[in-house]
Order: structure tokens, then C-alpha cells, then sequence
């Protein structure tokens, strides 16, 4: 609808305007109604006395028939302009006497027949009968006809009139209500204009102008509170972003700034492993220089106290053998910031093997006895009867032992010296755990905070009272971390002190082939273990019984045994170590034997190792058939296998004489060597 | 009497150790450097040769695989002496077909027994 869609200016002008119109029309209509139909009753009146004056007036003329007379009282009607007709009838109905305006008879608008006295309208005329009589005799009577021009005069003017009014009043009322529709439109249109500024400029701080207390008022009011509170939102959150760009800023810039510090202290890493590795080189040199002379040192005052001893110049024997400790105490000060040296470069490496550790622990003690003679202490050894072998770097865990058990020595006097070793299970691995205990003076709880640390000895007076370089423990230390073992110290001041060492029972090595070729400052350095893994058996069986039978029965024979508890580790422990020959078990849970054969043979790398089966299943022909080298029922014959691990050993050896024609030559029949070491040293085992 | 030929450039440590070995009732010739060293082992006919590594000119290394490639002196034991006690020291020794070796500065009992092992390996076979 048109209305619906008009400015609210047009829509209260319209309103008011249509509504005082309406009013306006409708009272004038009424008021000229009224006025018309009290002008028509006045008009008749008036008819009426006229018509009783003429009667009046005629009544004479009509008693005595004088019909001029009448008709000149008739005439007397030209001055009343809107009397049309007036007629004298007699009793019987006939004309007496007429008159006509203007002289024109117009029958037709004569009355049909006579009514009684009284007025009536017709159509356009009023007639009024008015009965003529004389002293109360009727004589006849008197016909007026009124063209009722004066009203309809009146009616016409009154209706310009109202036509004139209407307009007029109309105007003012348009004028008025324009004027006054602002009181209501101006309000919300102002309240518009500033919701539109707000919207566009996106200016919070603009407010409606109130202007009256009434409902525009209050929702102005309203709209203000909703303005100031948004206002008061952007500014919080123009202040939090405001906020978050120095933020932002800052934190770019602190990247910025640590990305640089980040490339310096690359830069430095570098300058620094640069550093450190002609750190390395240096020392390796320095040792190397320093050692040729203390060679000749410690040479010639041994010889020359072996001549005194001859000779029986017993004064001269206490001060050579003064400058030969010194001089040993130098070389195994050189030889410990050798070692902490490599550690540092990360070029200390783990040669890895099987060994015996009962074997170990008596050539140390063995070794330390004079250590511990010094301060007349006594060693105790005690071997776990699980303890059996070990897979590690078998020089390492010498010098931890022998690091350990003479300080031991060294800070106990008249007292007790133990060692006991054990196997034991945490986490999921196996352990060899051993535990150095002594009566001496023990450690303080301060010193024990930097024990590990290197050139770091409990105090500067024990440097000078018992020697040594402070390297031990630190070296100690960090040849366990190497070995991915654990070392700890339980000790009090005066309460003697106890060591516990614990390594993996498997060590395996995580680093590259590099790592294995990289040296030790091996000093008791011997050839025989350069071709150890030659000689290794791998045990694969479940029975851990069964196990340890065949490590301690094959390494009495000179091997080295590498034992898994199933056929995943097995195949794992075979591509790692590639061992001279498997024994392998058939009945395990998981991989059966059968499955394991035939991963073994099928892989490439693995197929020339030969496979001994040791099992209780009696199958001997699936076994050979899948590629086993010989088929042992348990239980085992010890000589049959004896016989054919041998003739694995010495066919293996003679391919790689055949081969190299070179340094194992000796070595068929040449493990004198070791089996004189080995026999040097009783093994005794704790019950 | 055993003869050992001591090949050391060293002469403090030389003298020393050829002392020393004569002490043990060894016969010891000695050789400052690998040719000399070379000439002797042929000409002498040692019992066992302790070689010295880092030596002039020609180092202890070529020294003994010469020695090992010729006829007349490759069954001689040859004990490699090294001041680097490094694993890699170790696999050239056995790569270069030396029989035992040892570190100095030497610990003149262990480096004895390995004399008196090598030896009597040699004798028995």
C-alpha cells in the first residue's frame, strides 16, 4: 500500500489532516442540514401568514363576488418575488380570481383538486391551501405556490460556503499538523541520522539528542546507554588489540632476536667442537710425547732396582722404586685425561664381546691384591651363582672395577674390602650388578654432590694424602653412561662407602661401525680378541635352564655365547653378531624352531651360518631338510656336540686361513695364551 | 739363548729394553730403523722381533708386512709396540700380520710373557 511506504512526516501530516477534514465535513454537513430544514419550516411560516393575510385581505372581495378587488389584492403578490402562483377558489372549486408571476398561466402546476388547510412540498415548489372565511363563514379558498428560491439561494451559497470553509480550514490544518508532526517525526528521524553516522563512520562517540520525556525520549535514552556501551567495548578492545600488536611486535622481535642468538650459539658450538676436537688432537699428541720419555723412565728404575737388588745396594732400591710409582702415577694420570678426553670428543667407543665375569673379577682383585696389602685391608669376592656371562666392552668394566676397588683400597685402612656380584632383573632387562663396598672413611654428603665430577676429589688434602687424580670416578662415571648402565654411592663420613655398578647383562650398540672402530686406550691390549666374534655360539632356547647349560659348557670351550630366550631375538641377536654357528630349540612359544630355520636360511646375509638343532621333538629329517647342519635330541650328549661345535670351529678357521694366509695361522692351536690368563686366576664361587 | 731383534728409533728406550731383555737372559740385536731392522731379521735370524711403529722413513707397519711377505723371515713372531693405544691400532696390527702387540710405555712383565708365549708357540709348532 502506498500509505505503508510514505515518510512518517507525510504519513502524521496525512493522518491529522484526513482526521479534521473528516470532522470538519462532517459537523458543517450537519450544521447546513439543519440549517436548511429550519429555513424551509421558517419559509412555509412565513407562506402560511402570507396566505391568512390575503385571505384576509380577500375575504371582502369574496363575499361580495368583486372579482377585480381580488384580483388586485393578488397583484399585490409582485412583491414577493417567489410566489409563483396564488389562486382564489370558490367553495365549489372554481377559480375567483389568479395571479401569476409574470402574468404567465402555467395550468399545469395548478393542484389537481383542493386539500385542506396546511402546507405540503412538491417537489420543487411548497403550496399552501389556506381556507378563506368571514366571520366563520367559508367562502372559498386561497392557493399559494412558493418556488422556494430563497432556499435554494441559501443552500447554494451555504454550500460554497462550506466547499470554501472545508478548503480553507484544510490548509491551516496542513499547515498546523507540518508544523506540528515534527514534535514526532523530528526525534526519530534524528535518530536515525545518528544510527546512520554510527554505521558508516563507525563512530561510537556521536549521542541522540533527547528532546522530550516521552517514549521517543526514552528510546533515545536507550539508544544512548547501548551507543556508550558499545563505545565503551571498542575502546577495550581497540586497547587489547592495540595491545596485542606490541605484543605481537615483541614477540617477533624476540624471535627475531633468538633465531640470532640461536646462529651465534651454532656459531659458537662450532668454535667450541673445533675447539675441543684440537683439544683432542693435542692431548692425543701430548700423551703420546709424554709417554716415550716416561718409558725410559720407569724402564731404566725398574732395571736399575732389579740391578741394586742384585748388587744388594738396598739404600738406592726405596728411592728408584719412588721414582717408579711417580712415574706410573704420571703415566695413569696421563692415560685418565687421555681417556676423559676422548669421552669428550664422543670418540670413545665400545668394543663389544661375551666374557666371563667371574673370570673379570678375579683378575682385578688379583691385580689389586698389592693395592690392598698397602693399608693392610682384605678383599672379599662374592659371585652370584646366576652370574655367568656378560656381553660389554670388557676393558670398560676392568678399569670400573679396578677404578673402584682401589680407591676402595686406597681410603680404607686395616679394613674390609667386599665385592659381590649379581645378576638381577629391572624393567625388562637383565643386569649384572656389582657392588663395591669397603670400611673406610666414607663420603660426606657435600662431597658427594660433585664426586662424579671431574678433577674434583673430596677435598685438596686428599689429594695429598692418598694421591690420584680425581679422574677415577669421573672416568668411572662416564664409562657407565657409555655402557647405557647405572652407578651409584651410598656413604657417611666415617661409615665406609658403597658403590653399586649396574650394566646391561646384553650390551647393544646403538651407534654407528664407526663408534666400534674408534679406539680405548686398551693398555693391557691383546690380540686374540680381534677375532672373539669368530668364535661366538648363539643359544636359541626358552629354557633358561637349557640356557645357561650350554653358555657354561661352550664358553669352557673357549666361546664366546650370546643365548636368546626366542626365535625374534634369536634371528635378531643373528644379524647382529653373525655368530660362528646357532644351537637352536624347536618347541618355544610364538616362533617355533621350524619357522626360525627357515627365516634363517631364506635370508641371505644368514644362510652360511650353520644351524645345530638341540630339541626334544624327533624329527630328524624335517630339520635337515629345512637346512639344519646336524640334529641333537635332548637331552645332549656333551662330547657329540663338543665334537661337532669343534668341527665347526676348525672348518671355519681354515677358510679363513685359506683366505688370508695370515695372523690366525697361530690360532688352531695357539689359545695358550689365554688359557695361561685364565688359569693364573682360580675361580672360586660363592655357596 | 733366545735372540730377539729390537727395532726402536728411540734410543733411551732402546737401550733400556735391550738391557732389560738381556737381564732375562735374552741375546738382543737391535735396529734403529726398518731397513736396518729388515737386514738384521735376515741376517740374524731372531727368535722373535719387537717392532716399534712410529719409526723413521719406513714406519713399523710396512716393516712387518715386508717381513711377513718374505719367505725366509715370515715365521718369525713379530710383536708390534705402539704408543697409540687406540682399537684401530689393534686391527692393523692383526691386518698387517703381526702376532701379539702392546702399548707403551711398556709393562716390561706382561710384554716378557707374551715373549716367552710367542716363542714357545713357535718352538711347539
Amino acid at each position: 500500500m502506498i500509505f505503508q511506504s510514505l515518510s512518517i512526516k507525510r504519513k502524521l501530516t496525512l493522518i491529522t489532516m484526513l482526521t479534521s477534514s473528516i470532522a470538519l465535513i462532517l459537523s458543517s454537513v450537519s450544521f447546513l442540514i439543519y440549517d436548511l430544514v429550519a429555513f424551509r419550516h421558517l419559509l412555509s411560516q412565513d407562506l402560511m401568514t402570507q396566505a391568512e393575510i390575503i385571505g384576509y385581505n380577500s375575504a371582502g372581495a369574496m363575499e361580495f363576488k368583486d372579482e377585480p378587488a381580488a384580483t388586485a389584492t393578488l397583484s399585490a403578490l409582485t412583491a414577493k418575488e417567489d410566489i409563483v402562483t396564488a389562486v382564489l377558489y370558490k367553495p365549489d372549486g372554481k377559480i375567483f380570481a389568479q395571479y401569476f408571476r409574470g402574468n404567465k398561466t402555467v395550468p399545469a402546476l395548478l393542484p389537481s383538486h383542493l386539500e385542506g388547510k396546511g402546507y405540503r412540498f412538491d417537489g420543487e415548489y411548497l403550496d399552501v391551501f389556506h381556507d378563506v372565511t368571514l366571520n366563520g363563514e367559508h367562502l372559498g379558498t386561497l392557493f399559494l405556490q412558493s418556488d422556494m428560491r430563497q432556499w435554494n439561494q441559501r443552500a447554494k451559497r451555504y454550500a460554497n460556503i462550506l466547499i470554501v470553509f472545508v478548503l480553507v480550514s484544510g490548509l491551516f490544518a496542513f499547515l498546523v499538523s507540518s508544523k506540528l508532526q515534527g514534535l514526532i517525526s523530528k526525534p526519530i528521524l534524528h535518530l536515525e541520522d545518528t544510527m546512520r553516522m554510527v554505521s558508516t563512520n563507525k563512530n561510537y562517540a556521536v549521542r541522540a539528542t533527547k528532546s522530550y520525556g516521552d517514549e521517543i525520549g526514552r528510546l533515545i535514552d536507550g539508544f544512548n546507554t547501548m551507543l556508550s556501551e558499545i563505545q565503551q567495548r571498542d575502546t577495550v578492545l581497540q586497547s587489547t588489540n592495540g595491545e596485542l600488536k606490541t605484543r605481537t611486535q615483541e614477540l617477533e622481535e624476540e624471535v627475531f632476536q633468538r633465531k640470532q642468538a640461536q646462529e651465534e650459539l651454532l656459531k659458537a658450538k662450532h668454535a667450541a667442537e673445533e675447539a675441543n676436537r684440537a683439544k683432542s688432537t693435542f692431548l692425543a699428541n701430548m700423551s703420546h710425547e709424554l709417554r716415550t720419555p716416561l718409558n725410559a723412565i720407569i724402564g731404566y728404575s725398574e732395571m736399575l732396582e732389579e740391578e741394586a737388588r742384585d748388587t744388594s745396594k738396598i739404600e738406592n732400591i726405596q728411592d728408584l722404586r719412588k721414582i717408579q710409582s711417580a712415574g706410573k702415577h704420571l703415566l695413569s694420570l696421563i692415560n685418565d685425561v687421555l681417556d676423559l678426553s676422548k669421552i669428550e670428543a664422543g670418540k670413545m667407543g665400545l668394543h663389544l664381546e661375551t666374557f666371563d665375569v667371574t673370570q673379570i673379577t678375579e683378575e682385578m682383585v688379583t691385580t689389586l691384591q698389592p693395592a690392598a696389602a698397602k693399608n693392610a685391608n682384605s678383599i672379599h669376592v662374592h659371585v652370584g651363582d646366576d652370574v655367568n656371562t656378560m656381553r660389554g666392552d670388557v676393558t670398560k668394566v676392568r678399569q670400573i672395577l679396578f677404578n673402584l676397588l682401589s680407591n676402595a683400597c686406597k681410603f680404607t685402612d686395616h679394613g674390609t674390602v667386599t665385592l659381590d656380584v649379581d645378576q638381577i632383573k629391572a624393567g625388562e632387562r637383565e643386569w649384572i650388578q656389582f657392588r663395591v663396598s669397603d670400611t673406610g672413611i666414607g663420603i660426606s654428603p657435600k662431597q658427594k654432590e660433585n664426586l662424579f665430577q671431574e678433577f674434583a676429589q673430596a677435598d685438596a688434602s686428599i689429594a695429598r694424602k692418598y694421591g690420584g687424580t680425581g679422574l677415577g670416578l669421573a672416568i668411572t662415571h662416564r664409562f657407565v653412561q657409555l655402557m647405557k648402565g647405572r652407578i651409584n654411592v651410598e656413604s657417611e663420613t666415617g661409615q665406609g662407602s658403597i658403590f653399586t655398578v649396574q650394566l646391561p647383562a646384553q650390551a647393544v650398540i646403538e651407534t654407528t661401525e664407526s663408534g666400534l672402530s674408534e679406539g680405548s686406550s686398551d693398555i693391557s691390549a691383546a690380540l686374540p680378541r680381534a677375532k672373539t666374534d669368530q668364535d661366538t655360539i648363539l643359544v636359541i632356547d626358552d629354557d633358561p635352564s637349557v640356557r645357561d647349560l650350554m653358555s657354561r659348557f661352550l664358553t669352557k670351550m673357549e666361546f664366546n655365547v650370546v643365548a636368546a630366550a626366542n626365535g625374534e631375538e634369536g634371528f635378531r641377536l643373528a644379524k647382529q653378531v653373525h655368530p660362528l654357528l646357532i644351537t637352536l630349540d624347536v618347541v618355544m612359544p610364538e616362533l617355533d624352531g621350524w619357522t626360525v630355520l627357515n627365516r634363517l636360511k631364506n635370508d641371505a646375509e644368514l644362510a652360511e651360518i650353520p644351524v645345530i638343532m638341540v630339541t626334544i621333538v624327533d624329527n630328524e629329517a624335517r630339520g635337515l631338510d629345512l637346512g639344519a647342519s646336524n640334529y641333537l635330541i635332548k637331552p645332549v650328549n656333551r662330547d657329540r656336540l663338543a665334537n661337532l661345535v669343534e668341527k665347526h670351529r676348525v672348518a671355519k678357521l681354515s677358510s679363513i686361513t685359506d683366505a688370508d694366509a695370515g695372523p690366525y695361522s697361530h690360532v688352531a692351536d695357539g689359545s695358550a695364551g689365554r688359557k695361561t690368563t685364565g688359569s693364573r686366576i682360580a675361580k672360586t664361587r660363592r655357596n | 739363548m733366545q735372540k730377539i731383534l729390537l727395532v726402536e728409533d728411540n734410543e733411551m728406550n732402546r737401550d733400556m729394553l735391550s738391557r732389560r731383555l738381556q737381564r732375562k737372559g735374552y741375546s738382543v740385536v737391535t735396529a734403529e730403523d726398518a731397513e736396518k731392522g729388515l737386514l738384521l731379521a735376515r741376517s740374524e735370524a731372531p727368535d722373535l722381533i719387537l717392532m716399534d711403529i712410529s719409526l723413521p722413513a719406513m714406519d713399523g707397519w710396512e716393516a712387518t708386512r715386508l717381513l711377513k711377505a718374505n719367505k725366509s723371515t715370515q715365521h718369525i713372531p713379530i710383536i708390534a709396540l705402539t704408543a697409540h693405544a687406540m682399537v684401530s691400532d689393534r686391527e692393523k696390527a692383526v691386518e698387517v700380520g703381526c702376532d701379539d702387540y702392546d702399548t707403551k710405555p711398556v709393562d716390561f712383565g706382561r710384554l716378557s710373557e707374551k715373549i716367552e708365549n710367542l716363542i714357545l708357540e713357535k718352538k711347539l709348532s
